[in-house]
């Protein structure tokens, strides 16, 4: 079986989520990644938790397990000369760079795409940082939270009688990859057909914005700004997370979604409150809305002294939306993800076993592949500088002895 | 020339799917959305307008339009027929309802063998929740990103915006195109099946793997930064409250980061602060690159936290949202002002990148996010509104199955509107 992307070479010189959650897709399908470092600036993902066994360092991030499965390491230091060097040697090597560098970091190197293009005419370029390339603001710094609040979400998250909490962890690091994606692949089929590369500028911030067009298009037409309303939603009610019994010492949540008029019949008769089903007071979506509080407070009593699993059962086996607040044990043990083998065990030197996450679409032919847990720190220099790139012993010996592969 | 041109795309998805088909036409793709004769579910979706959605709006814009009732043999053969000339269908009916109507993956791969046959649902069309009631909320419930996200003693919250369904939408396009350069090499489509409760494990920062890695306490909202270091840039591990402080029109998201990687930034926002006769040499003095060791060594206290903390907390309330975007970029900050939706429209870098813009004349008119990439690339544009129902039947079918004869053949006269 051939990948879909095998033969494609890929420079990696990305960081954190946003930038290597790319090449991570392109090596399950075939592609050849190399993911360039330093080993003396780790970088921040490096650092980040889940660690295994619980235990902080350089080597133990699940975070970055994730994130650069299947790809060569490769540590250089970019500040040298050499450095440099060996990096344009890796452009004019590769089909596709990825760059997550502040904006004109890449230049400073005279790794920009107007610097490498004339030796490599058809490469395609991704920048993707979090403002974009151009503008006034383009050279702000930030991680993902910075991009949250700068694309909208951080406010959005939250209790209204609360100040906002935002969203889980970078939200625009989960977004900016997913268009990042669609965006190089769409560019590499022109590529294919008419042999013309590019340079591909994608603003992480601006993927958030762009995934709040509706609300956007809402206050350019009527002034109307999006607000945060907890968990409640405009349409549906009851429509919240709810407490449940805690298990050990965690507090457990069921969320419960009831979008029909038949979902409420059901709901009413589950909560052994039959007369509220034919209740007017909640005959339609629109009167449940209206008196969500109540419904909620409902719910939640009833909730309470059950386990959240089992509510998920019981609202499922009557068709309500119901689905327990899936912790990360949850997650490992759910069966519908098992039935997917969304979780992938590669067997890894250091611990055993590695466990990264699946390809997110399952493709019938030409399936995704992980092939090799994510590197350790300049684990692939001497196959990628001899191999990749045709450097004979001496010139790695020289490299090495002048720190250049740090 | 566009990224996508020349290519034809059948999108017969609901609000579960919409947004793949418009990532794909905003590249140059013929994308043709499918709606049935009352129209689709997606314009029911909200924020509602007076004349429908802006969900719709927004993410059926730069789509031609066409209905096909596919409740009737009619409906469904002009389905089979459109499928011949397309390259990619996407759909989001739910687990198997389109195989139930003939229209399922292994009934149009017979139709057409090379075409890419992209699919979203809650949780995958088979398996043993594959027929669970769904939302967006439980689907963002069972993906993971919604159980750590608490603010104290509350139940986890969601984000205010159903977003489960548009990750796994944006897979779902990523998925295609990839299925698309096997074909490239094959000649031979496939089906792209996506559950949007896999999806969302990237939207948790990896969490989803702690327990498979045996992290028997991945702290992810620690009370104090001085208990256990935090050394992401971004704070993830930091309570949301620490990294929320109150300026002078609103708030403003700034994380007191430490470590090798990113300590620094908070040594720029403390030089700011000195800069500006606002803090003591004491506080400007921490080193937040070694901060970690300092910690640990005891040598930085829960009491100089304190300290650090009221001096920001000063500063910035006396700060506006614009004064802190400019220092930011002066001085290198990891600190911004939070946007609303006022904010964003106002923004003057995303004004400077020409990133909205208007589309549609009349009550139709919208503006709207638009140019989600550059580069040298042709831009992405807004080159149509989101289509009336069936507005393009008949321009359609003359262009994808040609003359009058297929156009007679595929179907019905009341489906072509």
């Amino acid at each position: 079986m051939t990948g879909a992307l095998d033969g494609l070479k890929v420079a990696d010189f990305s960081w954190v989520v946003a930038g290597p959650v790319v090449g991570r897709a392109l090596a399950d399908f075939g592609a050849t990644v190399v993911r360039v470092e330093s080993s003396t600036r780790i970088e921040t993902a490096r650092m980040m938790q889940p660690f295994y066994d619980g235990k902080p360092g350089a080597e133990n991030s699940a975070l970055y397990g994730t994130c650069n499965a299947g790809k060569l390491g490769l540590t250089l230091d970019l500040k040298q000369p050499e450095g440099q060097a060996v990096a344009r040697d890796l452009i004019r090597w590769a089909d596709v760079v990825v760059e997550s560098f502040s904006p004109g970091q890449m230049a400073r190197w005279g790794l920009d795409y107007d610097s490498v293009q004339p030796q490599n005419p058809s490469v395609i370029m991704v920048s993707t940082s979090l403002m974009g390339q151009t503008g006034p603001a383009a050279k702000l710094a930030g991680y993902g939270n910075i991009g949250a609040s700068a694309s909208g979400y951080q406010d959005l998250v939250g209790w209204p009688d609360r100040p906002p909490i935002g969203p889980f962890g970078p939200y625009t690091d989960y977004v900016g990859p997913r268009f990042s994606l669609v965006l190089l692949l769409a560019a590499l089929d022109r590529r294919r057909l008419t042999g013309l590369g590019c340079h591909l500028d994608v603003a992480q911030s601006e993927i958030g914005v762009f995934l709040l067009s509706p609300q956007l298009a809402e206050y350019f037409d009527r002034g109307t700004v999006a607000a945060r309303r907890g968990n409640d939603d405009e349409r549906f009610a009851p429509h919240g997370v709810f407490g449940c019994l805690p298990e050990g010492d965690e507090d457990r949540f069921v969320a419960v979604a009831v979008t029909s008029d038949a979902q409420w019949r059901a709901l009413a008769a589950e909560l052994g409150r039959p007369e509220l089903a034919d209740d007017p007071r909640y005959a339609t979506a629109a009167a449940r809305v209206a008196a969500g509080g109540e419904l909620a407070d409902l719910v939640a009593a009833w909730t309470a002294g059950q386990r959240a699993a089992d509510v998920e059962a019981r609202l499922q086996r009557c068709g309500v939306p119901a689905h327990v607040a899936a912790s990360s044990a949850d997650w490992s043990r759910d069966a519908q993800l098992a039935h997917r083998g969304h979780l992938r065990a590669l067997p890894d030197e250091q611990f055993g076993t590695a466990t990264v996450e699946g390809p997110r679409y399952l493709l019938s032919e030409t399936p995704g592949e992980v092939r090799r847990p994510a590197p350790r720190l300049g684990q692939d220099n001497e196959y990628v500088l001899r191999t990749l790139l045709g450097y004979d012993a001496a010139a790695c010996a020289r490299l090495a002895d002048a720190d250049v592969l740090t | 020339m566009s990224l996508l041109g020349g290519y034809r795309i059948l999108d017969l998805s609901d609000e579960r799917g919409l947004l793949a088909g418009r990532m794909l036409a905003d590249l140059g793709a013929d994308v043709v959305q499918v709606e049935p004769p009352g129209g689709s579910t997606a314009r029911e979706a909200t924020p509602q307008s007076d004349a429908g959605s802006y969900f719709w709006d927004t993410f059926a814009a730069n789509k031609r339009g066409i209905v096909a009732d596919l409740a009737t043999p009619d409906g469904r053969h002009l389905v089979r027929r459109l499928t011949l000339r397309a390259d990619f269908l996407i759909e989001s009916a739910g687990p198997c309802v389109l195989t139930g109507l003939g229209l399922g993956w292994p009934q149009l791969r017979e139709v057409n063998p090379a075409l890419v046959y992209g699919t979203v649902t809650a949780f995958g069309h088979d398996g043993p929740k594959s027929g669970y009631a769904e939302s967006d909320l439980i689907v963002w419930a069972a993906g993971g990103p919604l159980q750590p996200n608490r603010d104290e003693d509350r139940p986890p919250l969601r984000m205010s915006v159903e977003h489960a369904f548009l990750n796994a939408a944006a897979d779902l396009a990523g998925g295609m195109l990839i299925a698309h350069h096997a074909r490239a090499r094959t000649g031979r489509g496939q089906l792209v099946d996506v559950s949007a409760q896999a999806s969302l494990g990237l939207n948790t920062l990896g969490r989803v793997l702690a327990d498979s890695v045996r992290d028997p306490r991945p702290e992810w909202a620690i009370v104090s930064p001085t208990k256990r270091t935090d050394q992401s840039g971004s704070g993830s591990g930091t309570s949301s409250h620490l990294k929320k402080w109150p300026c002078r029109d609103g708030l403003v998201e700034f994380h007191l980061a430490m470590g090798t990687a990113v300590g620094g930034f908070t040594n720029n926002f403390f030089r700011w602060l000195h800069d500006e006769g606002a803090c003591s040499d004491r506080v400007a003095a921490w080193d937040w690159r070694v901060m970690p060791k300092l910690v640990e060594a005891g040598e930085f206290t829960e009491g100089d936290m304190t300290e650090v903390r009221a001096a920001t907390a000063d500063f910035l309330a006396a700060r506006t949202k614009a004064e802190i975007l400019d220092a930011a970029i002066r001085y290198k900050l990891l600190c911004i002002g939070i946007s609303d939706t006022a904010d964003l429209a106002a923004s003057a870098q995303l004004a400077a990148r020409g990133y909205f813009a208007a589309v549609g004349e009349g009550p139709r008119r919208r503006t709207m996010p638009a140019r989600w990439a550059t580069g040298s690339i042709e831009p992405v544009e807004l080159r149509r509104p989101a289509p009336l129902v069936g507005e393009h039947t008949a321009e359609v079918l003359a262009d994808w199955l040609g003359d009058d004869r297929a156009l007679s053949a595929a179907g019905s006269g009341e489906e072509l509107g």
